[in-house]
Protein backbone atom coordinates (compact mmCIF):
# COMPACT_ATOMS: atom_id res chain seq x y z
CA UNK A 1 0.00 0.00 0.00
CA UNK A 2 1.47 3.37 -0.98
CA UNK A 3 2.06 5.56 2.02
CA UNK A 4 1.50 2.79 4.52
CA UNK A 5 3.77 2.55 7.56
CA UNK A 6 3.10 -1.17 7.79
CA UNK A 7 6.22 -3.08 8.84
CA UNK A 8 8.64 -0.37 7.73
CA UNK A 9 9.90 0.41 11.23
CA UNK A 10 10.44 -1.53 14.42
CA UNK A 11 11.03 -1.13 18.13
CA UNK A 12 14.60 -2.29 18.70
CA UNK A 13 15.25 -1.19 22.26
CA UNK A 14 13.28 -0.94 25.48
CA UNK A 15 14.30 0.64 28.77
CA UNK A 16 12.65 1.54 32.00
CA UNK A 17 13.56 2.62 35.47
CA UNK A 18 12.03 0.90 38.47
CA UNK A 19 8.49 2.17 39.01
CA UNK A 20 8.65 3.89 42.39
CA UNK A 21 5.80 4.68 44.72
CA UNK A 22 4.66 8.19 43.94
CA UNK A 23 6.93 10.83 45.37
CA UNK A 24 9.74 8.41 46.30
CA UNK A 25 11.97 8.31 43.21
CA UNK A 26 15.63 8.80 44.16
CA UNK A 27 16.24 10.90 41.06
CA UNK A 28 14.52 13.91 39.55
CA UNK A 29 12.27 13.37 36.59
CA UNK A 30 14.74 14.37 33.87
CA UNK A 31 17.38 12.02 35.22
CA UNK A 32 14.86 9.18 35.22
CA UNK A 33 14.00 10.09 31.65
CA UNK A 34 17.68 9.94 30.64
CA UNK A 35 18.15 6.61 32.41
CA UNK A 36 15.24 5.08 30.51
CA UNK A 37 16.44 6.38 27.13
CA UNK A 38 20.04 5.26 27.76
CA UNK A 39 18.80 1.82 28.87
CA UNK A 40 16.70 1.51 25.71
CA UNK A 41 19.73 2.48 23.58
CA UNK A 42 21.93 -0.10 25.34
CA UNK A 43 19.24 -2.72 24.81
CA UNK A 44 19.23 -1.87 21.10
CA UNK A 45 23.01 -1.66 20.80
CA UNK A 46 22.78 1.95 19.61
CA UNK A 47 24.97 4.72 21.10
CA UNK A 48 22.72 7.28 22.84
CA UNK A 49 24.29 10.04 20.77
CA UNK A 50 22.76 8.47 17.66
CA UNK A 51 19.24 9.28 18.79
CA UNK A 52 18.11 12.08 16.51
CA UNK A 53 14.36 12.07 17.17
CA UNK A 54 12.35 12.56 20.37
CA UNK A 55 8.65 11.82 20.62
CA UNK A 56 6.27 11.77 23.54
CA UNK A 57 2.64 12.53 24.37
CA UNK A 58 0.47 14.48 26.76
CA UNK A 59 2.25 16.71 29.23
CA UNK A 60 5.78 15.32 28.96
CA UNK A 61 8.10 18.14 29.91
CA UNK A 62 11.50 16.65 29.13
CA UNK A 63 11.78 17.84 25.57
CA UNK A 64 14.53 16.36 23.45
CA UNK A 65 16.46 19.59 23.28
CA UNK A 66 16.83 19.53 27.06
CA UNK A 67 18.32 16.03 26.92
CA UNK A 68 20.88 16.66 24.17
CA UNK A 69 23.90 17.59 26.33
CA UNK A 70 23.46 14.47 28.48
CA UNK A 71 23.02 12.15 25.53
CA UNK A 72 25.81 13.69 23.47
CA UNK A 73 23.29 14.26 20.70
CA UNK A 74 24.97 15.23 17.44
CA UNK A 75 21.87 16.70 15.86
CA UNK A 76 18.23 16.73 16.85
CA UNK A 77 16.32 16.24 13.62
CA UNK A 78 12.81 15.52 14.83
CA UNK A 79 10.90 16.29 18.01
CA UNK A 80 7.14 16.27 18.59
CA UNK A 81 4.39 15.57 21.06
CA UNK A 82 1.06 13.85 20.39
CA UNK A 83 -1.81 15.93 21.77
CA UNK A 84 -4.07 14.60 24.51
CA UNK A 85 -3.04 12.69 27.61
CA UNK A 86 -2.58 8.93 27.83
CA UNK A 87 -4.58 8.50 24.64
CA UNK A 88 -1.50 9.29 22.58
CA UNK A 89 0.97 6.61 23.61
CA UNK A 90 0.74 4.03 20.84
CA UNK A 91 0.25 6.88 18.40
CA UNK A 92 3.61 8.23 19.51
CA UNK A 93 5.08 5.07 17.98
CA UNK A 94 3.22 5.92 14.78
CA UNK A 95 4.59 9.46 14.82
CA UNK A 96 8.12 8.11 15.32
CA UNK A 97 7.57 5.64 12.46
CA UNK A 98 6.34 8.46 10.21
CA UNK A 99 9.51 10.41 10.90
CA UNK A 100 11.73 7.42 10.13
CA UNK A 101 9.88 6.36 6.97
CA UNK A 102 9.97 9.89 5.56
CA UNK A 103 13.66 10.31 6.35
CA UNK A 104 13.19 13.03 8.95
CA UNK A 105 15.05 11.03 11.58
CA UNK A 106 16.84 7.69 11.81
CA UNK A 107 16.68 6.72 15.46
CA UNK A 108 13.73 7.99 17.49
CA UNK A 109 13.28 7.70 21.25
CA UNK A 110 9.64 7.46 22.35
CA UNK A 111 9.40 8.03 26.08
CA UNK A 112 7.45 9.18 29.10
CA UNK A 113 8.78 10.26 32.45
CA UNK A 114 6.96 11.12 35.63
CA UNK A 115 8.14 12.03 39.12
CA UNK A 116 6.09 13.83 41.70
CA UNK A 117 8.95 15.77 43.29
CA UNK A 118 9.83 17.58 40.11
CA UNK A 119 6.48 17.05 38.43
CA UNK A 120 4.47 18.64 41.28
CA UNK A 121 1.52 16.27 41.31
CA UNK A 122 1.30 15.80 37.61
CA UNK A 123 -2.24 14.44 37.83
CA UNK A 124 -3.38 17.83 38.97
CA UNK A 125 -1.09 19.74 36.67
CA UNK A 126 -2.09 17.71 33.64
CA UNK A 127 -5.80 18.19 34.03
CA UNK A 128 -5.79 21.76 35.27
CA UNK A 129 -5.45 23.42 31.93
CA UNK A 130 -8.05 21.54 29.99
CA UNK A 131 -10.82 20.72 32.42
CA UNK A 132 -13.86 22.78 31.45
CA UNK A 133 -15.89 24.79 33.96
CA UNK A 134 -18.88 22.48 33.39
CA UNK A 135 -16.97 19.77 35.28
CA UNK A 136 -15.29 21.70 38.07
CA UNK A 137 -18.37 23.77 38.92
CA UNK A 138 -20.38 20.58 39.36
CA UNK A 139 -18.04 18.66 41.65
CA UNK A 140 -16.26 16.72 38.89
CA UNK A 141 -12.51 16.95 39.46
CA UNK A 142 -11.32 15.06 36.43
CA UNK A 143 -10.58 11.70 34.86
CA UNK A 144 -11.84 9.25 37.50
CA UNK A 145 -15.30 10.79 37.79
CA UNK A 146 -15.55 11.36 34.04
CA UNK A 147 -14.69 7.70 33.44
CA UNK A 148 -17.31 6.81 36.06
CA UNK A 149 -20.06 8.63 34.17
CA UNK A 150 -19.16 6.88 30.93
CA UNK A 151 -18.79 3.45 32.46
CA UNK A 152 -22.06 3.73 34.37
CA UNK A 153 -23.76 4.27 31.01
CA UNK A 154 -21.94 1.25 29.54
CA UNK A 155 -23.11 -0.93 32.43
CA UNK A 156 -26.63 0.34 32.94
CA UNK A 157 -27.76 1.23 29.41
CA UNK A 158 -25.63 -1.09 27.26
CA UNK A 159 -25.80 -4.04 29.64
CA UNK A 160 -22.10 -4.85 29.88
CA UNK A 161 -21.78 -6.82 33.12
CA UNK A 162 -19.73 -5.54 36.05
CA UNK A 163 -17.95 -8.90 36.13
CA UNK A 164 -15.88 -7.72 33.14
CA UNK A 165 -14.35 -4.94 35.27
CA UNK A 166 -13.37 -7.32 38.04
CA UNK A 167 -11.98 -9.82 35.52
CA UNK A 168 -9.68 -7.19 34.03
CA UNK A 169 -8.39 -6.24 37.49
CA UNK A 170 -8.03 -9.89 38.52
CA UNK A 171 -6.01 -10.74 35.40
CA UNK A 172 -3.69 -7.77 35.99
CA UNK A 173 -3.05 -8.73 39.63
CA UNK A 174 -2.57 -12.37 38.67
CA UNK A 175 0.08 -11.43 36.10
CA UNK A 176 1.81 -9.11 38.57
CA UNK A 177 2.53 -12.07 40.86
CA UNK A 178 5.18 -13.22 38.38
CA UNK A 179 6.67 -9.75 37.93
CA UNK A 180 8.99 -8.81 40.83
CA UNK A 181 9.06 -5.24 39.50
CA UNK A 182 5.30 -4.86 39.85
CA UNK A 183 3.71 -2.72 42.55
CA UNK A 184 1.28 -5.54 43.35
CA UNK A 185 3.94 -8.28 43.42
CA UNK A 186 3.33 -10.45 46.45
CA UNK A 187 0.01 -8.81 47.20
CA UNK A 188 -2.90 -11.23 47.05
CA UNK A 189 -6.04 -10.11 45.31
CA UNK A 190 -9.42 -11.75 45.04
CA UNK A 191 -13.12 -10.93 44.91
CA UNK A 192 -13.18 -10.28 48.64
CA UNK A 193 -10.37 -7.73 48.52
CA UNK A 194 -12.00 -6.09 45.50
CA UNK A 195 -15.48 -5.87 46.92
CA UNK A 196 -14.32 -4.65 50.30
CA UNK A 197 -12.31 -1.82 48.79
CA UNK A 198 -14.00 1.55 49.02
CA UNK A 199 -15.79 3.27 46.21
CA UNK A 200 -13.93 6.19 44.68
CA UNK A 201 -16.72 7.23 42.38
CA UNK A 202 -19.37 4.66 41.49
CA UNK A 203 -19.14 2.30 39.72
CA UNK A 204 -15.40 2.45 40.46
CA UNK A 205 -13.74 1.05 43.53
CA UNK A 206 -10.15 1.72 44.53
CA UNK A 207 -8.98 -1.45 42.80
CA UNK A 208 -10.56 -0.38 39.52
CA UNK A 209 -8.33 2.69 39.28
CA UNK A 210 -4.70 3.17 38.35
CA UNK A 211 -2.47 5.22 40.61
CA UNK A 212 0.54 7.11 39.30
CA UNK A 213 4.07 5.96 40.00
CA UNK A 214 7.35 7.75 39.62
CA UNK A 215 9.47 6.38 36.82
CA UNK A 216 10.40 6.62 33.18
CA UNK A 217 10.01 4.29 30.22
CA UNK A 218 11.51 4.57 26.74
CA UNK A 219 11.66 2.64 23.49
CA UNK A 220 13.81 3.11 20.39
CA UNK A 221 12.23 3.09 16.92
CA UNK A 222 14.26 2.77 13.75
CA UNK A 223 13.90 1.47 10.19
CA UNK A 224 13.11 -2.17 9.53
CA UNK A 225 16.40 -2.46 7.59
CA UNK A 226 18.50 -1.23 10.48
CA UNK A 227 16.41 -3.23 12.95
CA UNK A 228 17.30 -6.48 11.25
CA UNK A 229 21.02 -5.76 11.79
CA UNK A 230 20.58 -4.77 15.41
CA UNK A 231 18.42 -7.34 17.15
CA UNK A 232 17.18 -10.89 16.78
CA UNK A 233 13.49 -10.18 17.11
CA UNK A 234 12.49 -6.64 16.19
CA UNK A 235 8.93 -5.70 17.11
CA UNK A 236 7.69 -4.36 13.79
CA UNK A 237 5.18 -1.53 13.89
CA UNK A 238 2.34 -2.75 11.68
CA UNK A 239 0.08 0.20 12.37
CA UNK A 240 -0.16 2.88 15.06
CA UNK A 241 -2.90 5.38 14.20
CA UNK A 242 -4.03 8.32 16.34
CA UNK A 243 -7.32 10.13 16.06
CA UNK A 244 -10.87 10.96 16.96
CA UNK A 245 -13.98 10.55 14.82
CA UNK A 246 -16.44 13.40 14.38
CA UNK A 247 -18.64 13.41 17.47
CA UNK A 248 -15.62 12.80 19.69
CA UNK A 249 -13.16 15.18 21.34
CA UNK A 250 -13.28 17.55 24.31
CA UNK A 251 -17.08 17.67 24.29
CA UNK A 252 -17.95 17.95 27.98
CA UNK A 253 -19.78 14.59 28.00
CA UNK A 254 -21.64 15.24 24.74
CA UNK A 255 -19.69 12.49 22.95
CA UNK A 256 -21.52 10.30 20.47
CA UNK A 257 -21.43 7.35 20.92
CA UNK A 258 -21.12 8.04 24.64
CA UNK A 259 -20.60 4.61 26.20
CA UNK A 260 -17.41 4.12 24.23
CA UNK A 261 -13.73 4.56 24.87
CA UNK A 262 -13.41 6.51 21.62
CA UNK A 263 -11.47 3.98 19.52
CA UNK A 264 -13.93 3.04 16.81
CA UNK A 265 -12.31 5.11 14.05
CA UNK A 266 -8.75 4.39 15.18
CA UNK A 267 -9.46 0.65 15.41
CA UNK A 268 -10.90 0.62 11.90
CA UNK A 269 -7.70 2.21 10.57
CA UNK A 270 -5.52 -0.09 12.66
CA UNK A 271 -7.06 -3.23 11.21
CA UNK A 272 -7.13 -1.80 7.67
CA UNK A 273 -3.49 -0.73 7.64
CA UNK A 274 -2.15 -3.82 9.38
CA UNK A 275 -4.26 -6.26 7.39
CA UNK A 276 -5.19 -8.11 10.56
CA UNK A 277 -8.28 -8.23 12.74
CA UNK A 278 -9.13 -8.76 16.38
CA UNK A 279 -9.30 -12.53 15.91
CA UNK A 280 -5.61 -12.58 14.93
CA UNK A 281 -4.26 -10.89 18.05
CA UNK A 282 -2.23 -13.12 20.38
CA UNK A 283 -1.86 -10.78 23.33
CA UNK A 284 -2.98 -7.26 24.24
CA UNK A 285 -1.86 -4.51 26.58
CA UNK A 286 -4.99 -2.52 27.38
CA UNK A 287 -4.44 0.89 28.97
CA UNK A 288 -6.78 1.01 31.94
CA UNK A 289 -7.03 4.33 33.73
CA UNK A 290 -10.04 2.54 35.16
CA UNK A 291 -11.16 -1.02 34.46
CA UNK A 292 -14.42 -0.21 32.69
CA UNK A 293 -12.67 2.08 30.24
CA UNK A 294 -10.32 -0.79 29.36
CA UNK A 295 -13.38 -2.96 28.79
CA UNK A 296 -14.70 -0.24 26.50
CA UNK A 297 -11.42 -0.25 24.56
CA UNK A 298 -11.70 -4.01 24.02
CA UNK A 299 -15.26 -3.55 22.74
CA UNK A 300 -14.26 -0.65 20.50
CA UNK A 301 -11.54 -2.77 18.88
CA UNK A 302 -14.11 -5.35 17.89
CA UNK A 303 -13.11 -8.24 20.13
CA UNK A 304 -16.71 -8.64 21.23
CA UNK A 305 -20.03 -6.82 21.40
CA UNK A 306 -21.62 -5.48 24.57
CA UNK A 307 -23.82 -8.58 24.60
CA UNK A 308 -20.81 -10.91 24.30
CA UNK A 309 -18.61 -9.05 26.80
CA UNK A 310 -19.58 -11.12 29.83
CA UNK A 311 -18.65 -14.32 28.01
CA UNK A 312 -15.29 -13.20 26.61
CA UNK A 313 -14.02 -11.03 29.44
CA UNK A 314 -13.52 -13.61 32.16
CA UNK A 315 -10.43 -14.23 34.28
CA UNK A 316 -9.66 -17.50 32.48
CA UNK A 317 -9.86 -15.86 29.07
CA UNK A 318 -7.73 -12.87 30.04
CA UNK A 319 -4.68 -14.63 31.46
CA UNK A 320 -1.49 -15.95 29.90
CA UNK A 321 -0.42 -18.33 28.63
CA UNK A 322 -3.54 -19.93 27.18
CA UNK A 323 -6.45 -17.53 27.63
CA UNK A 324 -8.36 -16.46 24.53
CA UNK A 325 -7.11 -12.88 24.94
CA UNK A 326 -4.34 -12.53 27.53
CA UNK A 327 -4.14 -8.88 28.61
CA UNK A 328 -1.79 -6.73 30.67
CA UNK A 329 0.73 -9.50 31.10
CA UNK A 330 3.18 -7.51 33.24
CA UNK A 331 0.38 -6.38 35.55
CA UNK A 332 -0.67 -3.34 33.54
CA UNK A 333 -1.30 0.12 34.88
CA UNK A 334 -3.32 -1.33 37.76
CA UNK A 335 -0.87 -3.84 39.18
CA UNK A 336 2.56 -3.21 37.64
CA UNK A 337 2.61 0.57 37.88
CA UNK A 338 1.44 3.64 36.06
CA UNK A 339 3.75 5.91 34.11
CA UNK A 340 0.85 7.14 32.02
CA UNK A 341 0.70 3.78 30.31
CA UNK A 342 4.17 3.76 28.78
CA UNK A 343 5.18 0.50 30.47
CA UNK A 344 2.49 -1.19 28.40
CA UNK A 345 4.56 -0.44 25.30
CA UNK A 346 7.65 -2.20 26.64
CA UNK A 347 5.52 -5.20 27.61
CA UNK A 348 3.93 -5.35 24.16
CA UNK A 349 7.48 -5.50 22.73
CA UNK A 350 8.55 -8.21 25.20
CA UNK A 351 5.69 -10.41 24.02
CA UNK A 352 7.03 -10.26 20.45
CA UNK A 353 10.55 -10.97 21.75
CA UNK A 354 9.33 -13.89 23.86
CA UNK A 355 10.71 -12.40 27.07
CA UNK A 356 7.63 -11.54 29.11
CA UNK A 357 7.32 -12.97 32.63
CA UNK A 358 3.87 -14.09 31.46
CA UNK A 359 4.80 -15.03 27.92
CA UNK A 360 2.12 -16.07 25.46
CA UNK A 361 3.87 -18.90 23.62
CA UNK A 362 4.82 -17.94 20.08
CA UNK A 363 3.09 -14.55 20.17
CA UNK A 364 3.28 -12.99 16.71
CA UNK A 365 0.78 -10.12 17.01
CA UNK A 366 0.84 -7.87 20.04
CA UNK A 367 -1.69 -5.07 20.50
CA UNK A 368 -1.45 -1.99 22.65
CA UNK A 369 -4.38 0.35 23.14
CA UNK A 370 -3.85 3.88 24.49
CA UNK A 371 -5.58 5.88 27.18
CA UNK A 372 -9.29 5.14 26.72
CA UNK A 373 -11.80 7.96 26.64
CA UNK A 374 -9.17 10.62 25.99
CA UNK A 375 -10.15 13.34 23.53
CA UNK A 376 -7.86 11.71 20.98
CA UNK A 377 -6.82 8.08 21.26
CA UNK A 378 -4.44 5.71 19.52
CA UNK A 379 -3.57 2.04 19.20
CA UNK A 380 -0.62 0.08 17.93
CA UNK A 381 -0.23 -3.40 16.52
CA UNK A 382 3.26 -4.89 16.76
CA UNK A 383 4.30 -7.92 14.76
CA UNK A 384 7.16 -10.37 14.48
CA UNK A 385 9.22 -11.20 11.40
CA UNK A 386 6.54 -13.78 10.55
CA UNK A 387 3.60 -11.39 10.64
CA UNK A 388 5.36 -8.32 9.32
CA UNK B 1 -26.19 38.86 24.07
CA UNK B 2 -23.00 39.11 22.15
CA UNK B 3 -20.18 39.05 24.64
CA UNK B 4 -18.49 36.57 26.90
CA UNK B 5 -17.77 37.68 30.44
CA UNK B 6 -14.38 36.62 31.74
CA UNK B 7 -14.63 33.57 33.99
CA UNK B 8 -11.83 32.15 36.13
CA UNK B 9 -11.77 28.54 34.90
CA UNK B 10 -9.67 28.46 31.75
CA UNK B 11 -10.22 24.85 30.64
CA UNK B 12 -12.31 23.59 27.77
CA UNK B 13 -13.23 25.55 24.66
CA UNK B 14 -14.27 28.50 26.85
CA UNK B 15 -16.93 29.73 24.42
CA UNK B 16 -19.57 29.21 27.12
CA UNK B 17 -19.43 32.59 28.87
CA UNK B 18 -23.03 33.34 27.92
CA UNK B 19 -24.17 30.05 29.46
CA UNK B 20 -22.90 31.19 32.85
CA UNK B 21 -24.10 34.75 32.33
CA UNK B 22 -27.60 33.45 31.65
CA UNK B 23 -27.57 31.15 34.69
CA UNK B 24 -26.44 34.05 36.82
CA UNK B 25 -29.49 35.94 35.56
CA UNK B 26 -31.67 32.98 36.54
CA UNK B 27 -32.13 31.63 32.99
CA UNK B 28 -31.10 28.38 31.39
CA UNK B 29 -29.95 29.03 27.84
CA UNK B 30 -28.08 26.90 25.31
CA UNK B 31 -26.67 28.08 21.99
CA UNK B 32 -28.45 27.36 18.75
CA UNK B 33 -26.83 28.09 15.39
CA UNK B 34 -28.36 31.24 13.87
CA UNK B 35 -27.74 29.81 10.38
CA UNK B 36 -29.09 26.26 10.50
CA UNK B 37 -30.87 26.05 13.84
CA UNK B 38 -28.73 23.20 15.15
CA UNK B 39 -28.15 23.07 18.90
CA UNK B 40 -24.40 23.50 19.20
CA UNK B 41 -23.31 22.30 22.62
CA UNK B 42 -20.80 22.54 24.15
CA UNK B 43 -20.51 26.08 22.85
CA UNK B 44 -17.95 26.77 20.17
CA UNK B 45 -17.03 29.67 17.93
CA UNK B 46 -18.38 28.51 14.55
CA UNK B 47 -21.06 26.07 13.42
CA UNK B 48 -19.22 23.21 11.76
CA UNK B 49 -22.34 22.25 9.79
CA UNK B 50 -23.28 25.50 8.03
CA UNK B 51 -20.33 27.79 8.76
CA UNK B 52 -22.25 30.43 10.67
CA UNK B 53 -20.41 32.38 13.35
CA UNK B 54 -23.63 33.49 15.05
CA UNK B 55 -25.60 31.74 17.75
CA UNK B 56 -28.92 32.39 19.41
CA UNK B 57 -28.68 31.65 23.10
CA UNK B 58 -32.11 30.12 23.48
CA UNK B 59 -34.01 29.82 26.76
CA UNK B 60 -35.02 26.30 27.77
CA UNK B 61 -36.75 24.72 30.72
CA UNK B 62 -34.13 23.02 32.92
CA UNK B 63 -35.76 19.64 32.39
CA UNK B 64 -34.55 16.37 30.97
CA UNK B 65 -33.64 12.79 31.76
CA UNK B 66 -30.63 11.22 33.47
CA UNK B 67 -28.19 10.15 30.75
CA UNK B 68 -25.63 8.88 33.26
CA UNK B 69 -24.60 9.42 36.86
CA UNK B 70 -21.89 8.75 39.42
CA UNK B 71 -21.85 8.84 43.21
CA UNK B 72 -18.52 10.27 44.38
CA UNK B 73 -17.08 8.95 47.65
CA UNK B 74 -13.78 10.81 47.67
CA UNK B 75 -12.89 14.47 48.15
CA UNK B 76 -10.83 15.13 45.06
CA UNK B 77 -8.10 17.77 45.03
CA UNK B 78 -9.71 20.25 42.70
CA UNK B 79 -13.25 19.96 44.04
CA UNK B 80 -12.38 20.23 47.73
CA UNK B 81 -15.22 22.73 48.15
CA UNK B 82 -17.57 19.76 48.17
CA UNK B 83 -15.59 17.60 50.62
CA UNK B 84 -18.30 18.00 53.24
CA UNK B 85 -20.93 16.67 50.82
CA UNK B 86 -19.20 13.34 50.11
CA UNK B 87 -20.81 11.10 49.02
CA UNK B 88 -22.64 13.18 46.45
CA UNK B 89 -24.21 12.29 43.12
CA UNK B 90 -23.42 14.05 39.85
CA UNK B 91 -25.89 13.53 37.03
CA UNK B 92 -25.38 14.04 33.32
CA UNK B 93 -28.72 15.30 32.03
CA UNK B 94 -30.01 15.07 28.48
CA UNK B 95 -32.03 18.26 28.09
CA UNK B 96 -35.56 18.03 26.69
CA UNK B 97 -35.97 19.66 23.29
CA UNK B 98 -32.29 20.39 22.61
CA UNK B 99 -31.34 17.60 20.23
CA UNK B 100 -29.61 15.50 22.86
CA UNK B 101 -27.49 18.25 24.43
CA UNK B 102 -26.28 17.25 27.90
CA UNK B 103 -25.22 19.25 30.92
CA UNK B 104 -23.95 18.17 34.33
CA UNK B 105 -25.08 18.99 37.83
CA UNK B 106 -25.23 17.75 41.39
CA UNK B 107 -28.33 15.77 42.38
CA UNK B 108 -30.33 17.06 45.33
CA UNK B 109 -33.01 15.26 47.28
CA UNK B 110 -34.15 11.67 47.11
CA UNK B 111 -31.78 9.28 45.32
CA UNK B 112 -34.05 6.23 45.48
CA UNK B 113 -35.40 6.68 41.97
CA UNK B 114 -32.03 7.60 40.46
CA UNK B 115 -31.40 5.66 37.26
CA UNK B 116 -30.60 6.28 33.63
CA UNK B 117 -33.74 7.58 31.94
CA UNK B 118 -35.25 9.03 35.12
CA UNK B 119 -36.88 12.44 34.51
CA UNK B 120 -35.21 15.31 36.35
CA UNK B 121 -35.83 19.02 36.82
CA UNK B 122 -33.24 21.64 37.67
CA UNK B 123 -33.13 24.57 40.04
CA UNK B 124 -30.73 27.39 39.25
CA UNK B 125 -28.50 28.40 42.15
CA UNK B 126 -26.72 31.73 42.54
CA UNK B 127 -22.91 31.72 42.45
CA UNK B 128 -21.50 29.89 45.42
CA UNK B 129 -18.20 28.89 46.90
CA UNK B 130 -19.04 25.20 46.33
CA UNK B 131 -19.46 25.95 42.63
CA UNK B 132 -16.20 27.92 42.51
CA UNK B 133 -17.97 31.25 42.31
CA UNK B 134 -20.11 30.15 39.35
CA UNK B 135 -23.88 29.86 39.17
CA UNK B 136 -25.03 26.25 38.83
CA UNK B 137 -27.98 23.93 38.38
CA UNK B 138 -28.95 21.28 40.91
CA UNK B 139 -31.21 18.50 39.71
CA UNK B 140 -33.84 16.43 41.40
CA UNK B 141 -35.59 13.29 40.25
CA UNK B 142 -39.25 13.95 39.41
ZN1 LIG C 1 -25.23 26.02 11.56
Amino acid sequence: MTGSLRGRTAVVGIGQTPLYKRGTAPDPEMKLCLRAIVAACEDAGIPPRDVDGFVSYGSERNEGQKLMPALGTRELRFGALIWGHGGGIPGALGLAASAVVTGQAEVVAVYRSLAEQSGARLRVAVAQDDTAAQYLVNGVDGPVQICSLRTQRMLEADGVPRSTMFALAQAAYHHAQRNPQAAAYGKPFDAGVYEQSRFVSEPYRLYDCSRENDGAVAVIVTSAERAADLVDRPAYILSAPTGAAGGWGPLEENHRPYASSGFEAVARRLWAESGYGPGDVDVAQIYENATGMGVGAILDHGFCTAEEAGGLLTFENLIAPYGRLPVNTSGGNLAEGFVHGMSLVTEAVRQIRGTSVNQVPGAQLSLMTGGPGDSVVSSALLGSGATR
Amino acid sequence: MNHNSPRPIAGGIAADGLYWDALEAGEFRLPRCAGCGRWTWPAHWRCGECGSWDFDWTALQPKGVVYSWTRTWYAFDRTRERAGDVPYVVVLVEIDGADGARVMGVLAGDEAALKIGAPVAGTILAPSQKAKGYPSIVWSVQ
